[in-house]
């Protein structure tokens, strides 16, 4: 029966200007996932420039009791939309199912309005801007002028590694009324329809469920790319990337159809030689360290996979048991135990079993927790709740490491940071946090750089 | 050489014989060398060993037992890039050690300076270890010995071409590859000319040795500029050195392909990557010389991965028109393998005696039933290696007919001639946001 189960084929349906669009014309998928869409209509994917978009007028605090609406339609779920969601999800990622559940149900809270709020004052400067036009006065020239957090046209490349993503940009979507493709990734064919179907639940032919449209075609595709790609149709392209993704439509951005890229990330830890003051504190150090590295069991851009360590190679080793003794813990974004390491990660770390002089490996593959300590990052990507720790004299040398692809820098003790801020900045992070709290990404504040909402829209002038 | 082993890798002298031997037969004497070869190596290579005592195998007694021992092709590779990068050639030979048969550690490697030196002195101590040209930008190496080498060169001179024609000294050969240096492209075209070459009649793309430290020059260079210590000078300039050496090989084609076309009325011996064969075709068109206009008795040879270079959907078509009815032997061969399986008249490849493949599921796990048509993961046991390990898992994908008879009326089983790569079997789009983005700091993607 499993055997059945497994090759049936999924019913993904398209969302086109808030209607949902069953069919099966088409179909796609490895042998084992199998999934059918609806014909692709590209003329009902794209909307006219000669019209403003449905919400461009639309009140910002309308938006907002509907996106609350749609939160706790979320929560309820009565159509059992988010359910079949989730257990796609499961099947489809290498999530823990546990973990996996529970992003689900922080989904709803993405949608609340004092949190979007938040990302309207920090980001937008207010709503003013967003509603309306925001009264210049303090040009030098003494003109009078406004200017407009102008709704865009956005074309979504959504990651499909975590739910949030997907609730993330409908909400950005939806607060700067912009009018919204989403290309769904193969690996969430579900959680965005799910939403807008709720969209259309709580708010039936209102201007912002008909600012949405999902759909699903082969990332890469010329033949659809190419004619979605273009600034008479869209004039941003929100990429959630991976690098076939960014591959493809590099070929397409041009002045007018401008790449707002939240592209793969890879974050680190740094702890300074003062956790060594204690074993109490080396063991508190080590479980906010494993709290950071099985972040969404290691799959989100913000999971902790090098952690370099101002010590010895002895004290590196102390601290890298203590960590991997900590990874196999339940927490609200991990399991305990995680899933099994892949076979080719495997073989990278038995390959460093042939150096027991380099390399030293605490844990084993059932996916807990593995932790590697050699003297220089290893040269695979740690994924699969995989970490290395690598002993530096000074948390200074490990700045070498440290790139634009550097997301999140979690570091001991906090203090530290006021040393260390500016050069990780200006190595490429984005993104310094206290050990542990690697996590606690935030509404309001800035992601990979830059301010979303900002870039999300177009800033218009009406100068006097 | 254990003696269960040497009878089966000894067959080949009679390829006729030693592919057509039924499966029931050659089981019993497989699993027994194996066993034979696995007593020995357990003690000699402690990876095996760990993987042995890991899995709880003591002895290989079904192939089901030689699946947890299976190297990754990636274990000879899996030194850190740091040796190479900043020169601790030391360190370099005890991993190689760790993973070869014989003792490496009174070769001396004070003064090296980069890594063909280091493989020099390997080699000038009479380990013939190979390298890979590091397309991944990390060249794997793999020992063996000249009594592997030996082996080889007579396999390949029983194998290359059969089961269409044998070996033997007495006619042009052309050899596109480099035909110096410590790789397995190089050592089989010194093979071909061995095996093949009329006196006088051998001609090489170029001379040039290949030179592993230029692979991974480029390669730290390309680190380099992902981590932005290259400046934007130094960028120029490797950017120009690679422009350079690409039109010297444009110049070099040239000459080579109107040597071949000189020579198309005698049978020649002639083999290289697709793309080459491309490039002869263009000159030829330059020339006004039309399709299959080759002596019928020339061997014709194609092949190589495909490695990510950009070729027209139809290339094997247009190089199968153009050279015409000649000989087509076809060779499944890679790096680490010293016996590789010769293609029938029916087009599947034929597994020698000291062969052991292993077909497993696509991550690499379990070993696939053993009837009729089935894909997977190539593996394999070559029971010929005294250098290394001989017991690889392969990045390919390919198609074993387990039925006991070919097509060809010889005994089977046989791999159908369908390989692909599993990285190339495109990825599906699932995306993510966490990553490396060294692709595109690298300057790959804008």
């Amino acid at each position: 029966m499993n055997a059945v189960n497994q090759t049936q084929i999924s019913r993904v349906c398209h969302i086109v200007k808030g209607e949902v669009v069953e069919g099966a014309e088409l179909e796609y998928g490895p042998a084992h996932a199998r999934f059918t869409t609806p014909a692709l209509k590209l003329d009902d994917l794209v909307w006219s420039r000669q019209a403003p978009g449905p919400a461009f007028d639309t009140p910002l605090d309308e938006i907002l009791d509907i996106l609350g609406e749609l939160g706790r339609w979320l929560e309820r779920d009565p159509e059992g939309l988010v359910r079949q969601a989730l257990e796609n999800a499961i099947r489809n990622n290498p999530m823990h199912p546990r973990v996996m559940q529970r992003s689900y149900e922080m989904m709803p809270r993405i949608f609340d309005r004092e949190r979007l709020m938040v990302q309207i004052d920090n980001e937008l400067g207010g709503k003013t801007a967003v509603d309306g036009w925001k009264p210049v006065t303090n040009l030098l020239s003494g003109r009078s002028a406004a200017m407009r957090a102008f709704p865009a046209r956005i074309l979504h490349i959504i990651a499909g590694n975590a739910p949030g993503v997907a609730a993330v940009s409908i909400a950005r979507g939806a607060v700067t009324k912009a009018v919204n493709l989403i290309k769904l990734p193969s690996n969430d064919l579900f959680t965005a329809p799910a939403i807008l179907r709720g969209l259309s639940a709580v708010a039936p032919g209102h201007a912002l469920a008909r600012s949405f449209s999902a759909a699903y075609w082969r990332g890469g595709d010329d033949k659809v790319e190419s004619l979605l790609m273009r600034p008479q149709f869209f004039d941003k392209l929100a990429a959630w990337g991976g690098d076939a993704t960014l591959r493809s439509a590099k070929n397409y951005i041009c002045p007018g159809f401008e790449l707002v890229s939240f592209d793969p990330k890879t974050s680190i830890s740094m702890i300074g030689r003062e956790a060594f003051a204690s074993d109490e504190l080396l063991a508190e150090v080590a479980d906010k360290a494993a709290a950071d590295a099985t972040l969404v069991e290691q799959l989100a851009c913000a999971s902790s996979r090098y952690q370099f360590v101002e010590g010895t190679q002895e004290q590196a080793d102390r601290f890298a048991e203590l960590l991997q003794q900590r990874m196999g813990t339940e927490r609200q974004l991990a399991s305990a135990e995680g899933r099994p390491v892949p076979g080719h990660l495997r073989e990278e770390i038995d390959g460093l079993r042939v150096m027991p002089d380099y390399y030293r490996i605490w844990g084993d593959y059932s996916g807990s927790g593995l932790v590697v300590r050699s003297e220089e990052p290893v040269d695979f990507h740690p994924e699969f709740r995989v970490v290395n720790v690598v002993p530096v004299k000074d948390l200074r040398d490990a700045l070498r490491f440290v790139n634009v692809a550097t997301q999140t820098v979690s570091l001991f003790p906090d203090e530290r940071k006021i040393e260390l801020r500016d050069l990780l900045a200006s190595a490429g992070a984005q993104r310094v946090t206290c050990i542990g709290a690697s996590g606690g990404m935030e509404g309001g504040l800035a992601h990979d750089g830059f301010l979303p909402l900002a870039r999300l829209v177009r800033w218009i002038n009406d100068e006097g | 050489m254990s003696p269960k082993r040497k009878f089966l890798l000894d067959l080949i002298d009679k390829p006729d014989e030693a592919f057509n031997i039924c499966e029931s037969e050659l089981g019993p004497l497989r699993l027994a060398a194996a066993q034979e070869l696995f007593e020995e190596r357990v003690q000699q290579i402690p990876l095996l060993k760990h993987r042995a005592e890991e899995a709880g195998i003591s002895r290989i007694e079904r192939y089901e037992d030689l699946v947890p021992l299976l190297f990754a092709h990636t274990t000879y590779k899996s030194y850190p890039a740091s040796f190479v990068e900043k020169g601790q050639w030391e360190r370099l030979l005890k991993w190689l050690d760790a993973l070869s048969v014989p003792d490496l550690s009174g070769v001396d490697m004070s003064g090296v300076s980069n890594v063909d030196e280091w493989l020099d002195r390997l080699w000038a101590a009479d380990h013939r270890v190979l390298a890979t040209s590091g397309s991944s930008g990390k060249c794997s190496f793999l020992n063996h010995t000249a009594g592997d080498q030996d082996n080889k060169r007579r396999h390949f001179k029983y194998a290359a071409a059969w089961p269409v024609q044998a070996a033997s000294k007495d006619r042009p050969v052309f050899w596109m590859g480099q035909v110096k240096g410590p790789n397995s492209a190089v050592e089989a075209g010194q093979f071909a000319m061995a095996n093949w070459g009329r006196e006088g009649a051998i001609f090489t793309l170029t001379q040039e040795p290949l030179r592993i430290s230029e692979v991974s020059r480029m390669a730290a260079m390309r680190k380099r500029m992902a981590d932005g210590s290259a400046t934007p000078e130094e960028i120029a300039a490797f950017e120009t050195e690679s422009a350079v050496k690409g039109a010297r090989g444009n110049e070099e084609m040239r000459t080579f392909a109107d040597q071949v076309l000189d020579h198309r009325h005698e049978p020649i011996y002639l083999i290289g990557f697709w793309a080459q064969h491309l490039a002869i075709i263009e000159r030829a068109r330059e020339r006004g010389i039309a399709d299959g206009d080759f002596h019928p008795n020339s061997i014709i040879g194609a092949g190589g991965g495909v490695k990510g270079i950009p070729l027209p959907p139809d290339y094997k078509e247009r190089v199968n028109t153009f050279y015409g009815n000649v000989l087509r032997p076809g060779l499944y061969a890679m790096t680490e393998l010293s016996q590789p399986m010769p293609r029938c008249e029916r087009g599947h490849y034929h597994i020698p005696p000291g062969l052991i493949v292993l077909l497993l599921d696509d991550s690499g796990e379990k070993l696939l039933d053993p009837v009729g048509l089935q894909s997977g993961r190539f593996a394999f046991l070559d029971l010929a290696y005294e250098g290394r390990w001989g017991g690889l898992i392969t990045g390919d994908k390919v198609t074993v007919d387990f039925a006991s008879k070919c097509e060809c009326g010889r005994h089977g089983p046989v791999i159908h001639d369908s390989i692909t790569r599993y990285t190339q079997l495109g990825q599906e789009d699932n995306i993510g946001c966490a990553g490396t983005i060294d692709a595109y700091i690298r300057g790959a993607i804008a």
